[in-house]
Order: C-alpha cells, then structure tokens, then sequence
C-alpha cells in the first residue's frame, strides 16, 4: 500500500499544475476574447477584386 | 421616379461599397455603381492599398463614410484621457466603433497599417467593438488617426465614458471571479476523490487519516478563497439587517464545515467536506453564469453622453474648441447646425428653430429670435447661431431631473421591490432554525447523545441551494434567450421584475412613433410635375408638423426646389394646410379636411399618415408616408390590454395621436403635454397606487420616468449605444414583441418557483434521514450533488424550451412579414430581418 502515498502525492501534484495553468490563462486574458480569432483566421492575405 | 427606385431589390441598384439604395445620384468607377463620393473614395483607396478583399468577406459590407473632425483630440486635454500608454516610440490607444459589423469590418481593420505607415499594429475585439491600435504619435497624431477611421466608415463613438478605468476594474472582478470558480472545482473534485475510500467503507487508519488532513487543507481553501464574497455579502446584509437567500446556505455550509473540521481532527469520522465544497462550486458556477454582460451596451448613460464633447468658444473674436467641461457662465458659444445646446443660454445671433423633442418629446419645432432663452438638450436647426451661455451645465433646466431621488439613491429600485429567492429566504430560515430546535430538543429527552449529530445534518442538508441555482441559471438564460431577439437586459434581477410588472407605460415620439423619415408611397393619380413639387414644398416648409416636415424632405430629395410665392397661408390644426398661388387653392392635410373622406381606405391606423394633396379642384390623390407608428403597434397594445394596464405619457400634444386614441382604453389611460419631471411623477403616482410599473421611453425626456419605474426599457433604432440608463435596452424593431419577452419571463419565474418545490421534495429526504440523526455522510454526498445538477439540468432546458418557442413565434411573424408585399422596406431593413430569424 505504500505506492498509494506516492501516486496521491503525484496525482496531486499534477492536478495543481492544471490549476495554476488555468489561473494563468486566466490571469493573462486568454479567454477574454472569444469571438475575433475564430474569424480572423478565415480571413486570407492578399487578394484583390476580381 | 421614387417609386421604382424603392421597389428595388440587392443586387444592382444599390451602392457596391455600403449597399443603400441611390438616392440622387450613381457615381461609376471601374464598373462599380457607389451612392456617394465617399463611399467612392474608400473604394479607391482600400484598392490601392491591396486591401480589396473587403468586399468578398461579406456583401456590401461598407459602411457611408464620415467627415468628422477629430482635431480636437490632439489637445492634451483629450489625448492624456484616451492614450492608454505611450513612450517615445510608440503609443496605445482603444476605440469604440460601434459600426463594426462583419467579417470583412475585422479583415480591414486589423490590417490599417497598410493604409498609414505610422499605425503599427491593431487588434481588434469583435464582441466589444473595441480596436486597440498601435501608432506613432510622430507620423500620425491621435485626431488624424480618428478621422482616418471615420473616413473609411468607422467613426470612433467618444463620450465622457471613453476613459478605461472604470471598465479594467470590473474585468478584473469578472477575472477573480472564475479563478474562484476554478479553484473551487479543483478543491470539490479533489475532496470527492479522497473521499472515496469513505463510501466504499474501505478501512484503512492511515490512509484514512491522510485523505481526513488532505480533505481539511482543500475544503478551507474553497470556503475561505472561494467564499470570501459571501461571506463579505452577508457581512454588509448583516449591518442592514437584512435577510438574503444566502445566510441558510453559508449557516449550512459553515455548521457542515466545522462539524468536518472536528470529526477530522478528531479521527471520528469523514465529515462532510464534499458536500460543502461541492455545494460552494455550484453556487459559484451560478454566480459567474449571471454575470454575463452586454460589453457594447451602457445602461448607465448620463444627460452628459448625449452632449458633444467639445464645444466652440468664441474668445475675442476668435473661434476655441473646448471640452465641455470648461463652459462657464458668460461664455459665448458658436452653434451649428445640427447642434445640441450644451447649457441653459440667452440667443445673441441669428435665428433657430429649436427642436427640443430630445428633452420634452414634443415634436414640433419652436422658432427662437434672438433676444431670447434657450434649454439645454435642444437641437438647433438653421443658421449658425451664437449664444450666451447663462447657468452651469448642472444648475440646467434639463439636468435639474438627475437632481431627484431616483437618481441620487442607487439602492432606491432594491428598496421598493423584494426579490423572490430573497423572500423566501426569510421563511425557510425560519423554518428551518425552528426545526433544528424542535429536534434538538427531542432527542435531548429521548438520547442525548444524538442531538448533535442531528442538528448538524439538518442544516446541512436542508440548504436552500435550488434557489441560490435555478435562480441565476434560468434568468441567466432568460437574459441570453431575450438578447438574441435584441432585447438587452442588465442583469437577472431585471429580468425578474420584469415578470412582476402590471402596468405599462408608454412614450409616444421615438417608441410608438418613428420620427425617422422614410420614402413615401405615393398614390397618386399622375405624376407631379416639376412646378407642382415646388408649390407643394413652399406650402409645406411653412408648417412645423411633423408630416409636413416629412413632405418638405421628401419634395427636396426629388431635387432642387424652388420657393414660389404663396399668399393667404393658413394651417388649420389637426387638419392641414392651405394657400393660394394666384386665384389657384392649394390644399394639404387630411382626407376630411378635403373633403373627399369616402374615398380614403377606411383604415384608420393608417390615416394619421396620409397626405392629400389637392390643387385647384383637381384631387391628385395622396402620399402615405409609413412608419409614422411604429409597425405591428396594434397587435402589440392591443395583446398586452389583456394582461396589463397600459397607459401612454407624451411630452407630444394630444393632437398628434389621434390613431394611437383607439388602442388606449379610455382617456385618463393618455396623458399629452408632459414635462419630463410630470412623466416621473405619473410613475411615482402608478406606484404608489400600489402599481409595479415598466416604462417604456427613448429619449433623455424620458430619462427620470425609466429611473422611477420598477423596469425602464430604452428603446433605441439605430443606434444602441444612445440611450438613457434604464435596466433594459430594446431594439426597435423588436417592440412590437414585447407581449412575447413580457410572457416569457413570467415562465421563467415560474420555472423557478417549481423548481423550488421540486428541491422541497429532496430537501425532505434528506430531512427525514437528519431528524433521525443518521444522515450518513454517503447520502448527504449523493442527495446534495443530485439536487443542485437537477436544478441546473431543469433551469437550462425550461429556459431553452420557452426561448425556442418565442423563436418561432418571431420567425413566422418575420416571414409573413417579409412576404406582404404591400410594406415598402428598404433593402437595409429587409437584410436586417432575414439576418433576424438566421440566428
């Protein structure tokens, strides 16, 4: 049983890297916009009018 | 000539750049038809620059070009307030551009480098209509880059509200809030994982007391970070001495806490640290799902939003531009045009007719001499003029309004009205607390021993957690159903007074009736000639009535006119118009006032707007100028007389609403000529009849009824971005549905009140097994979970329900709508409503 010790401590461990991943995206305003890269990206460079 | 030009369809007669119909004149360039040199020129240019492609994102996606001067940025008064950064390089700044669009507005905007080498970079947010953009002050200064964007058809929206304080603060609320959120999740996930060894009964001392520690540090940092707003909340009802609907909860959730804190610490069992912290993260997923808000709208417009935002000095002789700020009294103001008084002032040059319909909603224009007093909020036509100014902008008659209560007193709607989770919150505690004691008692007579444990279990389990969930998530949705048929509400308290309201209260000028003038319809027997338009438009530039103005418009757009003499000029009130050109009679006005009243169609909704035209003995027939009243209006009053008491208040004299008198049901429903502190006052009046009031108004005249009323809708047309504060904006061409969103936030507040009754059921359960005092930590884990996602699951598929069926209810009133041939829409119009029932 002491392995059990050893994978809580990782478990948790990687559970509190997700955390302060999502604190830092969060923190940084990734997902304060939503809208406008979903549509930038169908926009293409250089084109001119046919 | 008009006629044909109306009837046109999309494709060929309209401009290539922003696609309104032609009116006066086609200009062509390289094959291309454009309606003005403007749109012309941004054609030109964004092909020069390669930047073409703007126009195969989307059709006709241009927007008519401004030639506003932004200059006056350039002074530092300005540029200090709007340059967010700045070193000797380069600079920063936002814009609001509310015109923004399409997919082709974000393709050209984001590449405005291409247009001038001094802007570096630019990113633009779509959902806020916000461009941030990178520049060099050096190569181009802040005004030149705003009248750039006006050229090429985004005109950056700058008000008092442009500084960015105010708005960093409460993203960053907004940013706290979900980190919260997340972290609660983490702690209530994790806890649920440790706790499993506890359900499945396996018994292992160690680990047992390692998973107990474990479960203590996660369960105190969700309530302790992740409570924190509630426990400060409650704090500040405390001091008010007030009750919420969330003091059960927290009583709950701190008895569960400190029970767990004990058994942990005193290896007597698992405590209830999962349902505590699971509880918390569904309250909080509650607490962020409300808190969706309209970033492109503002419900807290002022008087000041309204006013431009610099204003022409003359000082010795020499004309100034200054914030409007600076006005003090005995300033001398030049005014154009088309220009809003900024302050209460005397007419020392020239002559105006003031169109006051912004503070007083009455319609028609007042001619000014000089020598003479002038408002505030009024909008000079004519000349320019030049003016004294007499008070300070605060001391105005106009702003004399934001002096009152309502306006003073943020808390002042919270007062009069009482939320139902809230209500019901005082009963359940009550309820609750006289439980707890009637069992602690009996198990103190019957075995002490258990008395503990079973006043802990009741108020743990019995937590009044549906409310505090199905309440933001069904509102939550309301307020995301109701904002794609554009109608914006500020935030879910709105939503659920306005399911209380009785009593409607309409304005008239702006929300029954559009002032906007479209293109007549004519139905005449021939064509005018030339000479004929011009007598009828030197009849009619002499009225002030609203249609006359219209007529005068419209004989002006068919081209130049010429002003022919006319004697013995009479306007007949309420009827219409008349003069002689030689020994010829000419005559405007109504059909009885012609005297042919048989032959008009016997509808009277739209008799109000026709126009007769008679000249000499000959009837020519007449023009029906639509839209006066606001479409699908009758359907809409007459609908919600069934339900509601429905009054009008107009600022308008009671002449003008001869077609609205058959829709009210009696005359006292009707009140004309009010002030705009008399329509406060009629609110104040219903109210304290006992009345919950909705106000529905437009302009700043209507400002302190929408404060006063328990709901105040702004209705707004093309701009969203102007209108009075109030709790709800509402697109015009959405008004006539209002008995529909009025419905449908009455299902939502029932939905939450089954819900409630549904959560009783589960609550006494758990009840049962906590009187017992044998509520198994197990079963608190399984009921308490169950009971919140099942809130959660019916508030969101009851709200999706409803919003679908007032879906298609819009929809199929929508088609039918399109499919009349006899409506004269505007291509513009036309694409907006296909564009309507595509979401």
């Amino acid at each position: 049983m002491e392995i059990m010790y050893l994978m809580i401590f990782l478990s948790l461990l990687m559970a509190i890297g997700f955390l302060i991943a999502f604190i830092w995206f969060v923190r940084t305003g990734q997902q304060d916009d939503l809208i406008t890269p979903g549509m930038r990206i169908l926009n293409d460079e250089k084109k001119t009018i046919n | 000539m008009m006629e044909e030009k109306v009837h046109t369809t999309l494709t060929s007669t309209n401009c290539f750049h922003c696609g309104e119909p032609f009116v006066d004149e086609i200009i062509e360039f390289e094959e291309k038809e454009f309606c003005c040199q403007g749109c012309k020129n941004v054609y030109e240019l964004l092909n020069d620059h390669e930047l073409g492609n703007y126009y195969t994102c989307d059709v006709n996606p241009g927007i008519s070009p401004s030639n506003q001067n932004f200059d006056y940025l350039n002074k530092p008064a300005f540029r200090d307030k709007l340059i967010q950064f700045s070193n000797q390089e380069v600079s920063k700044v936002s814009f609001n551009l509310p015109s923004i669009h399409c997919r082709s507005c974000l393709y050209l905007l984001e590449n405005l480098h291409k247009l001038n080498a001094g802007i570096i970079k630019t990113q633009l947010n779509f959902g806020k209509k916000d461009l941030s953009i990178w520049f060099k002050e050096k190569e181009i200064s802040l005004g030149d880059l705003a009248s750039l964007l006006a050229k090429i058809g985004y005109e950056p929206l700058l008000s008092e509200e442009s500084e960015g304080k105010e708005k960093k603060k409460r993203l960053s609320q907004q940013t706290q809030l979900f980190i919260k959120l997340g972290v609660a999740g983490f702690c209530a996930g994790n806890i649920m994982l440790f706790s499993f060894p506890e359900y499945l009964g396996i018994e292992d001392g160690n680990l047992k007391n390692l998973f107990g520690y474990l479960n203590l540090v996660l369960g105190s940092v969700a309530l302790f970070y992740s409570g924190s707003d509630y426990f400060k909340n409650i704090w500040a009802h405390l001091k008010l001495k007030k009750m919420t609907i969330e003091m059960p909860i927290l009583l709950g959730v701190l008895v569960g806490y400190s029970r767990s804190v004990y058994e942990i610490l005193s290896h007597t069992g698992a405590g209830y640290m999962d349902s505590v912290s699971g509880l918390l993260f569904f309250l909080l997923v509650g607490k962020w799902f409300q808190q969706k808000s309209f970033d492109f709208l503002s419900f807290e417009r002022k008087y000041t939003s309204y006013f431009p935002l610099v204003i022409t000095k003359i000082i010795q002789g020499n004309e100034e531009t200054a914030p409007l700020s600076e006005i003090q009294v005995g300033d001398r103001l030049r005014i154009r045009n088309a220009e809003i008084i900024p302050a209460d002032a005397i007419l020392m040059k020239g002559k105006s007719n003031m169109d006051y319909s912004f503070v007083t909603g009455e319609s028609e224009w007042i001619p000014i001499q000089s020598g003479n007093l002038i408002y505030a909020g009024g909008k000079h036509h004519g000349e320019m003029i030049e003016i004294e100014v007499k008070k300070d902008l605060q001391q105005s008659h106009l702003t004399q309004l934001w002096e009152q209560q309502a306006f003073k007193d943020p808390s002042f709607k919270m007062e009069n009205w009482e939320n139902f989770a809230n209500q019901v919150g005082v009963y359940f505690t009550i309820g609750l607390i006289s439980l707890a004691t009637i069992v602690a008692a009996y198990w103190m007579q019957v075995d002490p021993s258990k008395w503990q444990n079973s006043v802990v279990s009741i108020l743990v389990i019995a937590c009044p957690c549906a409310l505090a969930i199905s309440y933001p998530f069904a509102l939550g949705h309301g307020v995301r159903w109701l904002s794609k048929f554009k109608f914006y509400i500020k935030d879910i308290q709105a939503l659920e007074r306005m399911a209380q309201v009785d009593t409607l209260v309409f304005d008239k000028t702006g929300t029954l009736t559009l002032a906007k003038s479209e293109a007549p319809k004519s139905h005449l027997q021939r064509e005018l000639s030339e000479q004929e338009l011009d007598l009828l438009y030197s009849l009619s530039v002499q009225s002030t009535h609203p249609l006359s103005r219209r007529l005068c418009a419209y004989t002006q757009s068919l081209g130049t006119r010429n002003l022919v003499k006319l004697a013995a000029f009479q306007e007949i009130p309420g009827k219409g118009l008349e003069a002689k050109w030689g020994n010829i009679t000419l005559k405007l006005g109504s059909a009885k006032f012609l005297g042919i009243h048989d032959k008009a169609p016997q509808d009277f909704f739209s008799s109000e707007s026709q126009l007769f035209i008679q000249i000499g003995e000959e009837s020519l027939g007449f023009w029906d100028f639509p839209w006066e009243n606001r479409d699908g209006l009758e359907y809409m009053l007459r609908k919600l007389q069934h339900q509601y008491d429905v009054y009008l208040v107009s600022g308008d004299k009671a002449s003008h609403a001869s077609s609205l008198k058959d829709w009210f049901s009696s005359d006292d429903h009707m009140k004309f000529e009010c002030s705009p502190m008399e329509k406060m006052e009629f609110i104040r009046e219903l109210q304290a009849k006992g009345k919950k009031v909705m106000m529905v108004g437009d302009g700043l005249n209507d400002a302190g009824a929408l404060q006063q009323a328990h709901v105040g809708v702004a209705v707004s047309d093309d701009h969203l971005h102007f209108t009075p504060a109030s709790e709800a904006i509402l697109q015009g061409q959405s008004l006539s549905r209002l008995p529909e969103f009025l419905q449908f936030a009455h299902k939502g507040l029932n939905l939450i009140k089954m819900s409630f009754l549904l959560s009783l059921v589960y609550n006494a359960i758990g009840l049962s097994f906590a009187v017992q005092g044998n509520l198994s930590p197990l079963v608190a884990a399984i009921l308490m979970p169950v009971n919140s996602i099942s809130m959660l699951v019916i508030a969101t598929w009851g709200m999706n329900l409803y919003g679908k069926q007032v879906k298609s209810k819009l929809k199929s009133y929508t088609m039918t709508y399109i499919a009349e041939e006899n409506h004269i829409l505007s291509p513009d119009i036309k694409r907006t409503l296909q564009r309507s029932i595509e979401y």
